[in-house]
């Protein structure tokens, strides 16, 4: 305890500069997770408020929790979610640090700025609109897809009820509509990265790769890191939207877009019931949680320095 | 070890605010000011009223009318707030979650769920109160809207007095029928349509669609089904020993789903149907028929906004299910402060002809005028700053007619609803709660196969098994099992 | 990659090669144009005729030209610029605010001498993970806060987040060397000083980058006004647009339901509006996007700066 007051009596400033977040946090964030405890509750309301709902709710244990396991789809749906996620995750980061690299390369500014922004636009746009767009390429009868495969003498393929195209609709579109945000995060940091660097390194005639490979790329690599620390506590997570409104929900590829997200949603749909959908988010903020505390541990092993904590 | 440190001190912080939020969220017992009394010795109230619907500019200033007159007649005003249609079921959820306190609320079958409200203990039980405060309510309402409402004895929601029944009809873009000469009076089943949809098919042009419908497309089949025509539990309309069945199991479904694919096949529907959320056929004016729910002088009322004119033909005799008699309605809540002024109220506006028009037209010069005793013109203010969803007003055979409306448009409906003969499960309600696992498993199986099946976009000889197998997979049977059980017992205490 | 070293080294500035400045030219030009075209037909739909549009599918020019989705959106009158009014200052404000607290917070967790940072690191990143839910979050702004229907309902709920407190912390990391602190204390500039005048500064790529998502946040979010305003005047632009489209969405699936609702059915803003607001609600603030731009891609190239 003596090492807190004298920490608090040192890094007074420091101190003062942390409140305000931590309050925000302990108000906002903290202080509803009492919440959660209804995911082990049948819950009903009482008339004297939530709390008193929530104290007089009968506990049924982990109840709530069994729909996410009660069929042979929950391997389907964790399966998907994991491999669209690693997929997303992976791709997402070379491709971003790639295009944020190659902007920063380009020789034209002006252009760089162009392209910049235009892969900024499809983030403004939301799924559904998307969707609406996917549609008009791979409709069956008017879609422009089908259009160009009749033209040139092929037969019309009914894209929403074959699977096996959908795993690349869907991460093409998934990196498709982040991409120009996730690459903004890299373009700064290069852009914050010491000119001095480079002068040096041309000076000792180092190559643009060599560059890229020993001066770039080592300073990313913090970011990098981080990032995808985190997008692994989301792994059981996905863009609703993505999965739901892409593939127009068709039943006939649920084998290649159903996610837990999804079938959450589905589960939801004529028995909305607040105890088992905060089930639902606690198993996936449980297992995300797990896989972050392990990603980081290694991560620690093996340089401390860029582990979150 | 650090983690667990900051795990313990984040518990430890939750904790304290949680007792601090407790201490806050229970002073909100209702204010009570000493004023001159009211003649009928009511002590003024505030009713706080939640409705489905676009918030409407010229709410408060209607609002400001309707409390005189309420204040005249109960000494209670009024205060209501509008969620807009697509957002009323996630504020309502959340409103009665969090135990705001509240007196009335709009509630049906289809949004802020009056089964849910009443199973979670939402709502109050209207029993009593209807006879004590609503008795002319009660006497103008068909019987059956309150029989078929209850949940285990009780009354949840003062039901809106309009049609009852509930009936599908095959609608038809009437410029074809004229030009092919064709005679709807006997279509009712999908077999009476196919010679229709050929012609059509052969002689339009192939943006024509012969058969307009979306995924959500169901043939008709005559079953009653318990939780809603997405998930195959029914019991067959004119079912005696009251069985609940799997219909995915029947020889009707069969034979519809074989229809079905037929007409796919030769492209009377939409290729793409099993993934259309909607179809724009009124708008386009390019279809021939499709199929919608309709009520009395429907076809009139389709027929404007279209700009063409639109006919129809019934698919079956008009039949009272629970959520059809369920389609508006009020309810009360457990935190009302004045449950026995709340009812006085929707008593009120349920009998009261004066306050029913003003609370769904507005004031009388600014909103509309009136042509006769009964008919009124709409005034621009109507459209631009005051347009209530009539429906979900109360008691909608008080309220006045549009000069382009039939006189006896109320008649017309009482006769709808008199004609119309009781589903077998009538007035049951499922309590989901035991088999909600189960029931969460099948919804996804569902949306998984029922609607390519029933839109005939897959072959039902292959899909119609596996979709069995799967429902069965995730516990249909348990589900159906439970239906029955609740039901026998439902029954039991009917006789 | 080595081949064109030798090439590299005779054009002294630090520039790639014409070759591979072609190349990735065309590579990333050819992306960002399907990134653009989208939007391009979301503009050319708002400016078509609503039945055309029914009829014939949407083209790039529009079959059957006309203004009526605008008409109808400004015919809420001053609704929409009232709308802009909301986003603009919750925006602004909003920005503001959480660039205080994210800076702040994520400069101490980048500090190597504070003993704490770990655990304030780990506070931090638990709630990206966990959350009380929807219910729980209302409860605490309206009946603790008493937040609802007032502007900070919109601003509050998302002021801070993890996520940007630890990529901003990330960027301090980087590039706020350790000695440059150390010098500055013992030059006798206070922590708060240093902060400000001397870590700041040289931090403005990773604050842009935080300002700009902070801003898009703010600009996009529609739920807080979903949960916690229905007084009209409150209501940000895309909770307007919000709305219209979830009405669209729900009367499509319970119109039958609904039984007596012809009148909705006729009354629903349409395909073409849908486009008009998304023309309205994206424009503004992709017009504001160069403004946080020009900190992260660099006008000045490396070679060019030493000529």
């Amino acid at each position: 305890m003596s090492a807190f007051f004298k920490s608090l009596k040192n890094d007074k400033a420091l101190w003062f500069m942390v409140l305000p977040g931590t309050l925000w946090f302990l108000i906002f964030c903290y202080l509803p997770m009492f919440g959660t405890i209804i995911a082990f509750k049948d819950f009903k309301i009482h008339r004297d408020g939530f709390f008193a709902s929530v104290l007089n709710s009968e506990w049924v244990g982990i109840d709530n929790f069994k729909f996410l396991f009660s069929t042979e789809d929950a391997y389907l749906i964790t399966r998907n979610t994991i491999l669209y996620n690693v997929a997303l995750i992976f791709l997402g980061l070379v491709l971003a640090v790639t295009i944020a690299i190659a902007l920063n390369e380009l020789v034209n500014k002006r252009m760089a700025k162009v392209y910049q922004t235009a892969m900024f636009m499809p983030y403004f746009l939301s799924w559904v609109i998307i969707g609406f767009f996917t549609f008009s390429f791979l409709s069956v009868d008017k879609g422009i897809l089908n259009q160009i495969i009749v033209f040139f003498g092929g037969d019309p393929v009914s894209w929403y009820a074959d699977s096996r195209f959908w795993p690349f609709i869907i991460i093409f579109m998934g990196i498709w509509k982040s991409i120009g945000y996730s690459s903004v995060v890299y373009l700064a940091a290069i852009a914050g990265i010491d000119k001095s660097y480079y002068e040096a390194a041309m000076i000792d005639g180092a190559s643009k790769w060599q560059q890229i490979k020993y001066i770039t790329l080592p300073l990313l690599k913090p970011l990098m890191i981080i990032l995808t620390i985190l997008a692994i506590g989301g792994i059981f997570r996905s863009d609703f939207g993505l999965f739901y409104q892409i593939p127009r929900d068709s039943g006939a590829i649920y084998s290649v877009t159903n996610v837990i997200d999804t079938y959450i949603y589905r589960s939801m749909s004529t028995t909305g019931n607040l105890g088992m959908s905060t089930a639902a988010g606690l198993y996936q903020s449980v297992v995300g949680f797990i896989l972050v505390m392990l990603t980081n541990y290694i991560v620690k092993k093996i340089s401390k320095e860029n582990a979150i904590f | 070890m650090k983690v667990k440190k900051s795990l313990t001190l984040a518990l430890v912080g939750t904790m304290l605010f949680s007792g601090l939020l407790a201490g806050c969220g229970s002073n909100n017992k209702t204010k009570e000011e000493a004023t001159t009394a009211h003649p009928s010795g009511l002590k003024p109230y505030e009713l706080k009223m939640y409705l489905i619907g676009g918030p409407q500019k010229d709410l408060n200033l209607v609002l400001g009318e309707i409390n005189k007159y309420t204040k005249e007649k109960i000494n209670a005003t009024l205060d209501i707030t509008m969620f807009d249609w697509g957002d009323y079921d996630k504020k309502m959820q959340v409103i009665t979650a969090s135990g705001e306190p509240y007196d009335i609320a709009f509630t049906a079958s289809w949004t802020n769920d009056f089964r849910r409200n009443a199973a979670n203990g939402t709502f109050m039980g209207l029993n009593d109160l209807l006879d004590k405060y609503g008795k002319e309510t009660k006497a103008a309402l068909d019987p059956r809207f309150l029989e078929g409402t209850k949940i285990k004895g009780e009354i949840y929601g003062v039901p809106v007095n309009k049609e009852l029944g509930q009936q599908w009809v095959w609608r038809f873009n009437k410029k074809y029928l004229d030009k092919y000469k064709m005679d709807i009076s006997n279509v009712r089943t999908l077999e009476d349509l196919e010679p229709l949809l050929k012609t059509i098919k052969a002689s339009e042009p192939g943006n024509i669609t012969p058969l307009a419908v979306a995924k959500n497309y169901k043939p008709y089949l005559p079953f009653d089904y318990v939780l809603g025509d997405e998930l195959p539990i029914g019991v067959y309309m004119d079912s005696k020993d009251g069985k609940v069945v799997n219909v995915l199991e029947t020889p009707e479904l069969e034979q519809s789903l074989d229809t079905m694919r037929r007409f796919y096949q030769a492209g009377y529907l939409r290729p793409d149907v099993a993934t259309l959320d909607g179809i724009d056929n009124i708008k386009t004016g390019q279809w021939f028929a499709d199929r919608e729910i309709t009520q009395p002088y429907a076809d009139k009322g389709w027929s404007r906004p279209a700009g063409y004119e639109i006919v129809s033909s019934p698919m079956h005799d008009p039949y009272v299910y629970t959520q059809s008699a369920a389609g508006s309605m009020h309810g009360i809540s457990v935190t009302s402060g004045d449950p026995d002024r709340a009812m006085m109220f929707l008593n009120l506006l349920n009998t009261d002809k004066y306050l029913r028009n003003l609370i769904n037209y507005g004031i009388e010069g600014t909103h509309y005028k009136k042509i006769s005793e009964n008919v009124i013109e709409d005034l621009p203010a109507m459209k631009d700053s005051y347009a209530m969803p009539g429906f979900s007003l109360g008691n909608m055979y008080l309220t006045y007619l549009h000069a382009d409306e039939p006189a006896d448009k109320w008649d017309a409906f009482k006769k709808f609803n008199d004609s119309a003969t009781e589903a077998p499960t009538f007035g049951f309600a499922f309590d989901s709660t035991p088999v909600k696992t189960e029931v969460a498993a099948i919804n996804n199986v569902s949306k998984e196969f029922i609607p390519a099946l029933f839109t005939g976009s897959v072959d039902p000889k292959v899909y119609l098994p596996k979709a069995t197998k799967k429902f069965k997979e995730a516990g249909l049977d348990k589900v159906i099992a439970e239906v029955q059980k609740q039901f026998d017992e439902w029954k039991a205490t009917k006789k | 990659m080595r081949i064109f070293k030798p090439k590299e080294k005779e054009v002294d500035n630090n520039a790639i090669s014409s070759f591979w400045n072609v190349v990735l030219n065309i590579m990333i030009g050819l992306f960002a144009f399907t990134c653009v075209f989208p939007f391009l037909f979301v503009i050319a739909i708002s400016f078509t005729d609503e039945k055309v549009l029914a009829i014939n599918g949407f083209s790039l020019i529009p079959d059957k030209f006309s203004m009526a989705a605008y008409e109808f959106v400004f015919s809420t009158g001053d609704q929409l610029l009232r709308s802009l009014g909301v986003t603009l200052t919750v925006t602004v404000i909003g920005t503001i605010i959480s660039l205080i607290l994210i800076t702040t917070y994520a400069y101490v967790l980048s500090r190597r001498t504070f003993r704490y940072r770990n655990f304030f690191s780990f506070f931090a990143f638990f709630t990206m993970l966990f959350s009380g839910g929807m219910v729980p979050n209302y409860i605490v702004a309206t009946q603790f806060l008493h937040l609802y229907n007032t502007i900070w309902a919109l601003i509050l709920p998302i002021a801070m987040n993890a996520f940007f407190i630890l990529v901003m912390r990330t960027f301090f990391l980087t590039t706020v060397p350790d000695a440059l602190v150390e010098a500055a204390k013992i030059d006798g500039s206070g922590e708060l000083r240093t902060f400000v005048q001397i870590v700041l500064p040289i931090s403005l790529p990773g604050i842009a980058t935080i300002g700009l998502f902070c801003t898009l946040g703010y600009w996009n979010d529609w739920f807080n006004a979903l949960l916690y305003i229905d007084d009209a005047k409150l209501v940000p632009l895309q909770a307007m647009l919000m709305r219209i489209q979830n009405n669209m969405e729900f009367v499509i699936q319970n119109s039958m339901q609904m039984g007596s609702s012809f009148e909705i059915a006729a009354t629903m803003p349409k395909e073409t509006v849908r486009m008009a607001m998304v023309v309205l609600a994206t424009l503004p603030i992709a017009l504001a996007y160069p403004f946080f731009q020009k900190y992260f891609v660099q006008g000045l190239t490396v070679g060019s700066l030493k000529e």
